[in-house]
């Protein structure tokens, strides 16, 4: 298997004299998007001609982009260690919103409080669905992962229709509220949501960086074999990452719940723009997931804006695109050999 | 490389979304087997399975319904009491599905064929129908794309979306004036697809006659919008004093709860042929922040007597509220069996003469009894002003189909 990821997933092997011109680079990147994010608005301003809107726009895009983020971040993890594209990522989020539903159905208990038992139950899901249908494809050539997991996202899909039925359900967040800033309008929920996602995403940095199996998985996806010959069990490893990326998705469904309307098929709703995020923010790279979806929740309210309300999604395409041309290994991923 | 590949896996994604869209193989036209003898068999094609599958089983089961009643009365009396049996295919929602479901009951001597919900399945009925020259009555089919085409044997029973637009126009300016708040500025918000735009093409242009402004027109994509507070921010800072909404369920529920937080100035909130404001799901699912929310729709006619003992009955019998659709589909099967009675024959295009000259007592809401224009449009189709109050969905305009009356304001402002 080739070195395909960099970023966070990277084993810091060298010492810091080199990283100032890292940062240069990285500090640089950073302006551009920051200036291109600055002319965006400016243009959305002129275009509508209300400051309000363009405000609102920009508040809606950054806690929804939160939210993208933290489905991108558990995709980009699997896609980083792995190398696997995991097309049942979104039904995996619509299985544990359906669990979600289901607790709250039947216990009343309070949607966030669904996370205790969503995170864990799709860390079980993901680490049962990577020993039974994916540890073999290892090697093999990428269509068999892909149609697996392809296949995997129709029988969830339609094992979610059959048991629950393509009624569309809401979880409703009691006292959910909303509160003025400076002008714009922020709901609760979105705002927990976002605040959510932001926690969870640091946890995860942090559990790469300061632990030992985070060290043992950012070993595994940048050499194997080498990690194989220093008694790291790769296999296992494989498994932990599958599975605690698929606890994303889990843990997005929560805290996504009462912000959607919970259909079997609500995952198509985020697959499409979570891959885009990835691509964003560098494969494998989870800060740059969390960074690249807050970019693509921006772009999607503002294209909103200059094309009046049409696709939001083709704004994404263009960033997405865009990026492919002029950086394809994305925003913080570093050149591949 | 790896970029690479994760194009080549969208770009696969894409094209298995999207399906391959094959056509069925068409048989030669109807053989017509078994058409002079046995029961009068009436094809029902439904989505029965895929994400409209509750509402495809209610339709079904109207139309089923509907044939239990005409057997319970003594099956079809000009042609000696023969039974009528409902012959069903399931579409799954998809139009090249309906084409080849709708050949199969063609073949397996269907006089006439009801459905089909999704007006994409419907084009592609229609064509085998016109093709095999067997009658087909729409239920629910809002596109007037169909009925543009001079079809002889396609027929529709709800209003279309032109006629649902229109009223609901009419019914803005009549409502709001009574009201003592004459509308001066409409905001129109719609998903971006056929019937979305649609909607709100016909409305504009009805309401523009009637000297009321629209705009600004706000698009979105239904498949992929997770929030709409951005949309209704703009129709807040415009100054509209009414906000219209054409969508589906799920979305419009979203602008629902952006309407909430972001209130803005308005008199009313006014769907036109809005898949969720006039839906008893739609009452619970939003609680407060539904209620006083207006829809212009088709609708079961809730004055009439017959209609309200349909309705009971199908609660008892499937522990479910039956849904318009299913009125619509019940509507459907009527027109077809009375046309057979009346024709005298099983011959599918002498029963389509019979249908073309039809007067059926309808259970929707209506003008008066479903008679068809040369189009197959069902010339007494009237769209209905539903307003939420006090947790129920109650018809409330024009005033000989009210069962209450229209409160003109919103919840938000005093």
């Amino acid at each position: 298997m080739t070195n395909t990821t960099q970023g966070v997933l990277t084993p810091e092997v060298s010492p810091p004299p080199k990283k100032t011109k890292a940062d240069k680079g990285f500090l640089g990147r950073a302006g551009v998007v920051g200036g291109v994010l600055v002319v965006a608005i400016v243009v959305a301003l002129l275009q509508s001609g209300s400051g309000l809107v363009v405000w609102q726009s920009v508040v809606t895009g950054i806690l929804t982009g939160g939210l993208y983020g933290l489905i991108a971040m558990g995709l980009t993890l699997i896609f980083g260690v792995l190398d696997i594209v995991n097309f049942a990522h979104g039904a995996l989020l619509a299985v544990a919103m359906f669990i979600s539903f289901g607790m709250i159905s039947a216990t009343g208990m309070h949607p966030y409080l669904t996370l205790v038992i969503a995170i864990p139950a799709l860390f079980l899901i993901g680490a049962a669905v990577h020993r039974g249908l994916l540890s073999g494809t290892g090697g093999k050539s990428l269509e068999n992962q892909l149609l697996i997991t392809l296949g995997l996202s129709l029988l969830l899909e339609n094992g979610l229709l059959m048991f629950f039925g393509a009624e569309p359900k809401t979880i409703a967040l009691p006292h959910d509220f909303q509160f003025p800033l400076l002008g714009a309008v922020v709901a609760g929920s979105r705002l927990y949501a976002f605040l959510g996602a932001i926690l969870l995403g640091a946890l995860l940095y942090w559990l790469l960086r300061r632990t030992r199996l985070g060290t043992a998985i950012r070993a595994v996806a940048a050499n194997g074999p080498g990690a194989e010959l220093v008694g790291i069990n790769v296999r296992r490893i494989h498994t932990l990452t599958f599975a605690i990326g698929t606890a994303c998705a889990g843990a997005a469904a929560a805290l996504a719940g009462p912000l959607v309307t919970v259909t079997p098929t609500l995952g198509e709703q985020f697959n499409i723009t979570a891959f885009v995020v990835v691509v964003l923010g560098g494969m494998g790279n989870v800060v740059g997931a969390l960074v690249g979806g807050l970019l693509i929740g921006l772009v999607e309210q503002l294209t909103t804006i200059y094309l009046g309300g049409q696709s939001s999604l083709l704004g994404v395409f263009v960033v997405f695109i865009l990026v492919l041309f002029l950086r394809p290994q994305g925003l913080f991923g570093r050149k591949t050999a | 490389m790896s970029a690479r590949k994760l194009i080549a896996a969208l770009g696969a994604c894409a094209l298995l979304a999207t399906g391959c869209g094959g056509s069925a193989p068409m048989g030669a036209a109807g053989a017509a087997a078994g058409r002079d003898e046995g029961p009068v068999k009436i094809g029902a094609l439904h989505p029965v399975s895929g994400s409209n599958a509750v509402d495809g089983q209610q339709m079904r089961r109207g139309a089923q319904m509907a044939v239990d009643a005409i057997n319970a009365a003594g099956g079809i009396k000009s042609l000696g009491g023969r039974k009528v049996e409902l012959v069903t295919g399931d579409t799954q929602g998809k139009a090249d599905i309906g084409q080849s479901e709708a050949q199969r009951l063609i073949s397996a001597g269907a006089v006439g064929l009801v459905g089909t919900y999704q007006s994409a399945v419907s084009t592609n009925v229609a064509v085998v129908a016109e093709r095999n020259r067997v009658p087909f009555v729409a239920d629910v089919t809002a596109s007037d794309a169909v009925y543009a085409h001079g079809y002889k044997y396609a027929f529709r029973v709800q209003p279309g979306s032109k006629v649902i637009a229109t009223a609901a126009a009419q019914y803005l300016q009549q409502v709001s004036q009574q009201a003592g708040k004459p509308v001066h500025k409409v905001a129109f918000l719609h998903e971006q697809s056929d019937f979305g735009s649609g909607a709100a093409d016909a409305f504009t242009a009805a309401a523009e006659q009637l000297g009321i402004e629209v705009g600004p027109n706000i698009s979105y994509d239904a498949t992929s919008v997770s929030d709409l507070t951005a949309q209704v921010t703009q129709v807040k800072a415009s100054g509209a004093d009414v906000l219209a909404v054409a969508g589906y369920y799920r979305d419009s529920l979203l602008a629902a709860k952006a309407i909430a937080s972001v209130k803005p100035d308005l008199n009313a909130v006014w769907g036109v042929s809005n898949g969720a404001f006039d839906q008893p799901k739609f009452v619970t699912d939003a609680g407060d922040l539904g209620a006083l929310y207006f829809s212009t729709n088709y609708h079961y006619d809730a004055t009439n007597p017959q209609t309200v003992a349909l309705r009971e009955q199908y609660q008892r019998r499937y522990g479910d509220p039956m849904r318009t659709g299913a009125v619509l589909s019940y509507d459907a099967v009527q027109v077809i069996a009375q046309a057979v009675d009346k024709a005298a024959s099983t011959d599918p295009r002498k029963v389509r003469d019979a249908i073309a000259a039809a007067r059926v007592a309808p259970l929707t809401v209506g003008n008066g009894p479903i008679q068809f224009a040369p189009n197959g449009d069902n010339t007494n189709a009237l769209a209905v002003l539903m307003q939420v109050q006090d947790g129920q969905v109650k018809q409330v305009y024009p005033p000989e189909k009210a069962e209450s009356r229209p409160e003109y304001q919103v919840t938000w402002r005093p």
